[in-house]
């Protein structure tokens, strides 16, 4: 852990919680998408978070001198970006170009609600690093203000 | 010795704050990760035992904090995930005015002496 460690970890969920918005919006955008690039349709993505030690910085290394043990507060990021392989609902529009022979069309199975708690749920995990980020950065401010 | 022990407890205190909010920090940061188990740090309670001791001095100045996973509590969310982004929030602010009042007391502290060496 590097002086600015407790940064650091919230950097690196601001990306994830950023990077799990745009994928929100992309399942979003594509919620009637019948014809996605492999000409199947749309299916919606998840993204993976898992958490990801921090260390070997100087922080960690003087910590482990003066005896500390015990595990290394670690960031998050993001380990894929997985598909759900349920099947979307079938709707009857024969007049479709993508319907079948029973006149059915597969819709994509996105959710738009479930899509839009998603995008609220990563917008107040955003709020909440943006928060502890300006604490650790006041934090920081404090320590400095010792040598004044 | 210029600086005594409660000025070596306060510095201790300090780091323990700051080790204590990365901790916390990771902890918000993995608030949607799946089975994530939350981590803390007792520094309070380790330099509560040190200026227990015989030797305060030396004890306080030999403390180390460790960044344990808390075992205490169970699961707050269907993915085993034992974080309750409130709580961590408020142990964060919380942590943070710790570290504020330490960092105070220390500057005080300091400005004191400054002061009777006639440099204030």
């Amino acid at each position: 852990m590097s002086m600015f460690g407790g940064m650091e970890i919230s950097a690196t969920a601001l990306t994830a919680q950023r990077l799990r918005m745009n994928v929100t919006a992309e399942n979003l955008a594509n919620a009637q998408t019948t014809k996605g690039v492999d000409g199947q349709p749309y299916r919606r993505k998840e993204v993976v978070l898992q958490s990801v030690p921090q260390g070997g910085g100087f922080g960690s290394q003087l910590n482990a001198a003066m005896g500390s043990s015990g595990v290394a507060p670690g960031g998050v990021q993001v380990a894929s970006i997985a598909e759900d392989q349920t099947n979307g609902k079938l709707v009857y529009d024969p007049g479709h170009p993508d319907a079948d022979a029973q006149g059915y069309v597969r819709m994509p199975n996105v959710d738009t609600v479930t899509e839009m708690v998603d995008l609220i749920d990563s917008q107040r995990a955003y709020e909440a690093n943006v928060t502890a980020m300006s604490a650790s950065k006041q934090m920081f401010a404090k320590t400095l203000d010792l040598l004044r | 010795m210029l600086f005594d022990t409660t000025q070596l407890a306060l510095e201790r205190s300090i780091s323990g704050a700051s080790q204590r909010h990365d901790a916390l920090a990771a902890n918000i940061a993995n608030a949607t990760t799946p089975g994530y188990k939350r981590v803390d740090v007792d520094f309070h309670g380790a330099l509560n035992a040190a200026l227990g001791s015989s030797d305060a001095r030396d004890a306080v100045q030999r403390t180390a904090f460790s960044t344990q996973v808390d075992q205490s509590v169970g699961a707050t969310q269907a993915d085993g995930d034992t974080i309750d982004i409130d709580a961590e929030s408020a142990k964060l602010a919380a942590n943070a005015l710790d570290q504020e009042a330490a960092v105070s007391v220390a500057k005080t502290r300091i400005a004191i002496l400054r002061s009777a060496m006639g440099i204030g």
